[in-house]
């Protein structure tokens, strides 16, 4: 009885964020499955980009394990990873927000002192987690199957899905036993996230090839990843759900253990103590720009390797892409999609991969310039502005912290894309190129900063969500516009729409620097206005 | 036009304040209004706070003294009226003015990452005098150390695990570890158990001694009669009375009440009870306020009553609360 009660409220207060998680994750499978039909209709093209994947560990690393020839297969093996990975990091919150966070806060007391059983919060965070993974499994095998995939291969590929979620639910939840806070929690549970496609990636990338070069065994690392067992179905070829029990097993394993410790621990008590602080502050936190970088870099450090994530790729398939144009004219126009102007196919190749470096970039400027208003909402900016330090001032360190971290970002993003290049022993021209494409997504990043920073002090309450959806719209319209056929004066409402793609001494700089002098005009305007703006909660 | 105005006026009357009563007026406002939307959260509001005195700033919740003490810190901004600290305007004088404030928020946060000795610090930075030379620097530590001591308080905890008495004291700790002229303090003693507002309470004395000028809200009578020379009584927005504590010694009168012996204790005999105000008959039973110094002689007379056969029963002598006094006094309780 008090279990249904429980699971209706977990299940009442998440069901905007899980509609999202699902929705989004289902349109990646519908989009993967369109996609893919339209562009690599012919067999031969399939066989010649399986070829090319299994000879470069890089593609395998970021994609999954190429297993048979068939278009459904073959989107099998584009997409299923990436479908296991948000499942997987759905999962993960959902455990926690259930669990620690609800001990952190102290809610979980409320829910204890009354009759609930000490297990029945978890229980029903396992059975809400349980629901969710197999919507979200329904919701993956119907879009494939609309997306024109057979419907039997669409049901296993749901299901595989649904299981590394289910698995990583249970991870999550154990995470949570051990960690002191919801912050650790979550950081523990993306880890195990992010390990298992590492680890499935170097296990498939470390693979033997098979005699016609077109599918791959993976290597043992491979089995060791929930998300390495769930690509084993090998849906739309051998379509066989067996590798899935691992899956259930893990689960059912993680569970038993946090049911245990959870029936044994104080309510708010963790296995791993909470560090103790400093007594005192370090020297350096004299500022409230320290402050601000304090709180900051932790996340800044995930947004600086997404960057160098996106700039290793970048850097290190350039020479891929360029001998894949060669056969396939078709990628070459998509990829002119992406970023319309002149310039070699390594060039166009890099400037794609680092408008994505431009938006991470522009996302953690967004995200430090939130941190100045969560600051305000928290209270704690009342605090140092009792102190003799002007609204300005305070303004205008989040600002800089806001550029900072643009720069470090795109700094990240093009010595990965570097190195990437002299690794891989590419034309070394290339590093080069890297460096100029960080540059280009300079000025778009700041028309972000600026913008927010003047939301921030014109329309407070509304800052953060507005922030977030200027910047989704922006690299919907920027970045994917022009694959998905929006016309293009609406993808010039997008700041990425005009960020310079540099390709040599005939690159066109107008659009860069217009976009300089707004984010310079909208900052100063901030700033001018933060003069006469009191503190909001 | 109308805030331009205030600001206009009140850089008019600077020098003046400052020449008619030299150092005498830390704080002084007149006529203050401020307005959140349509709602008004102030309503003319006068307050003025001397050199060297504890001022006791009283009203229940939502009268409006955070908002007061929030102008008055130049976190917010008055929609009209005149306000001033030490001759400044709070808003645009914001900065120079800190520097010589210490202040408590009505609702202390904390960062959830920092440790309690980490904001104490980093709060006692920014208001300087803590590192210009190594003589300064020791000096901080020594009287930081010496709080934390009197306080009980455990530095190194994480500033989400601190429960809310201890997030007041990390703010109680910036404030009296750094010298200043004037603290604005927001309910300082909620959360604080017993002993601790004892502690506080000292380092008032002790701040009051050194010639600082204190402005403290509360919402608890007691607090504000053992601490403060004068008080300013505020309510919804305006200012109810202000005065010594003997001035509004009619504020602070005991109740005394017993359940009503019938016919036979007349109006006549009731007001001859010595030293009783206001006496009354309401809900069965009889009531009248004293002098709090005063007390001791009604209880003999009480006895004698007593003894001549009407009974005294479930007597109760209570000092006043403030809501009581407010609805003595003003009629309403908000």
């Amino acid at each position: 009885m008090t279990l249904a009660v429980l699971l209706r409220a977990a299940i009442r207060r998440d069901r905007v964020t899980l509609a999202l998680w699902i929705l989004g994750t289902a349109l990646l499978a519908l989009f993967a499955a369109s996609a893919v039909d339209g562009t690599y209709g012919d067999e031969a093209e399939r066989v010649g980009i399986l070829r090319l994947a299994v000879d470069n560990p890089a593609i395998l690393l970021l994609r999954g394990l190429p297993h048979a020839t068939s278009l459904p297969a073959f989107v099998f093996f584009q997409i299923f990873t990436w479908l296991a990975l948000l499942a997987g990091l759905m999962s993960s919150f959902l455990a926690v927000r259930h669990s620690r966070a609800e001990e952190e806060s102290g809610r979980a007391e409320l829910v204890a002192a009354t009759p609930a059983a000490r297990t029945a919060p978890t229980v029903a965070a396992l059975l809400h987690g349980l629901l969710a993974n197999l919507v979200l499994g329904a919701a993956v095998a119907a879009a494939l199957a609309a997306g024109g995939m057979p419907v039997a291969g669409s049901a296993v590929s749901g299901c595989a899905v649904a299981a590394v979620g289910v698995a990583f639910l249970s991870v999550g939840l154990l995470a949570a036993q051990f960690a002191r806070t919801s912050r650790g929690a979550n950081t523990l549970g993306v880890a195990a996230v992010c390990l298992a496609f590492l680890l499935r990636g170097v296990g498939d990338a470390l693979g033997t090839p098979s005699a016609d070069g077109t599918a791959m065994t993976s290597a043992w690392p491979s089995w060791l990843s929930p998300i390495g067992w769930g690509q084993h179905v090998f849906a739309y070829s051998d379509d066989d759900p067996a590798p899935l029990l691992l899956n259930l097993a893990l689960a059912a394993g993680c569970s038993a253990a946090v049911l245990v410790l959870q029936a044994q621990r104080d309510s708010g008590a963790s296995l791993l103590p909470g560090r103790p602080g400093r007594a005192a502050a370090p020297p350096r936190l004299r500022s409230s720009f320290a402050l601000g970088w304090r709180l900051h870099w932790p996340t800044l450090v995930a947004w600086c390797a997404g960057g160098a994530a996106f700039g290793l790729f970048a850097g290190g398939l350039s020479g891929v892409v360029v001998q894949a144009t060669e056969t396939d004219p078709d990628l070459a126009a998509n990829l002119r999609t992406i970023v319309p102007a002149g310039g070699s196919v390594a060039q166009v190749m890099i400037a794609a991969m680092f408008a994505l470096v431009g938006v991470i970039a522009a996302g953690s400027a967004t995200q430090a310039v939130i941190r100045l208003r969560q600051e305000e909402v928290h209270g704690t900016a009342e605090l140092l502005l009792s102190t003799p330090l002007g609204r300005v001032r305070w303004f205008a360190g989040y600002l800089a912290l806001g550029a900072l971290s643009i720069v470090l970002v795109l700094l990240s993003g093009s010595a990965a894309s570097g190195a990437a290049v002299l690794a891989g022993g590419d034309d070394p021209s290339r590093v080069a190129d890297s460096l100029a494409a960080a540059a280009a997504q300079l000025p778009a990043a700041l028309v972000y900063l600026g913008a927010l920073s003047l939301l921030v002090v014109l329309l407070p309450a509304a800052a953060a969500a507005l922030g977030w959806a200027l910047l989704g719209a922006g690299v919907f319209l920027g970045v994917f516009g022009g694959l998905l056929g929006i016309p293009q004066w609406t993808r010039d409402l997008s700041p990425f729409s005009h960020t310079p793609v540099v390709v040599g001494p005939h690159t066109e700089l107008d659009g860069g620097l217009w976009m300089l002098v707004i984010a310079a005009a909208a900052a100063s305007a901030a700033l001018v206005a933060m003069r006469r703006r009191e503190l909001h909660d | 036009m109308r805030e331009a105005r205030a600001d206009d006026e009140a850089r008019a009357e600077e020098p003046q304040a400052e020449n008619a009563r030299p150092n005498d007026i830390v704080v002084e406002v007149a006529g203050l209004v401020k307005q959140f939307g349509r709602a008004t959260a102030l309503g003319g509001l006068d307050l003025v706070v001397r050199r060297g005195e504890v001022h006791g700033f009283l009203g229940p919740n939502g009268a409006g003294k955070s908002t007061t003490l929030r102008i008055l810190l130049g976190l917010a901004r008055a929609s009209a009226g005149r306000v001033a600290v030490f001759g400044r305007d709070p808003w645009r004088d914001a900065v120079q003015l800190h520097a010589r404030i210490a202040a408590v928020p009505g609702d202390v946060s904390i960062w959830p990452n920092l440790s309690g000795g980490e904001a104490i610090d980093l709060i006692g930075r920014l208001r300087g005098g803590t590192h210009r030379d190594r003589a300064d620097a020791r000096a901080y530590d020594a009287r930081k150390a010496r709080l934390i001591e009197r306080f009980q308080f455990d530095p190194r905890k994480r500033g989400r695990a601190y429960s809310k008495g201890n997030r007041q004291k990390v703010a109680l700790i910036a404030a009296f570890a750094t010298p200043a002229d004037l603290y604005l303090l927001d309910e300082p003693t909620s959360g604080l158990d017993p002993i601790m507002e004892a502690v506080f309470d000292q380092e008032i004395a002790r701040v009051a001694g050194d010639g600082a000028t204190v402005l403290l809200s509360s919402h608890i009578l007691s607090e504000v009669e053992q601490l403060c020379d004068r008080v300013t009584i505020i309510r919804a927005g305006r200012t109810a009375e202000t005065g010594t504590l003997a001035e509004l010694r009619h504020l602070t009168r005991t109740e005394v009440s017993f359940a009503d012996p019938g016919a036979g204790l007349t109006d006549a005999r009731l007001a001859a009870l010595p030293g009783a105000h206001d006496p009354r008959r309401a809900g069965g039973r009889i009531r009248f306020t004293v002098d709090s110094d005063a007390v001791a002689p009604v209880l003999p007379a009480l006895a004698e009553l007593d003894a001549h056969g009407l009974e005294v029963r479930g007597l109760v002598v209570a000092p006043p609360s403030l809501e009581e006094l407010f609805l003595r006094h003003y009629g309403e309780g908000s």
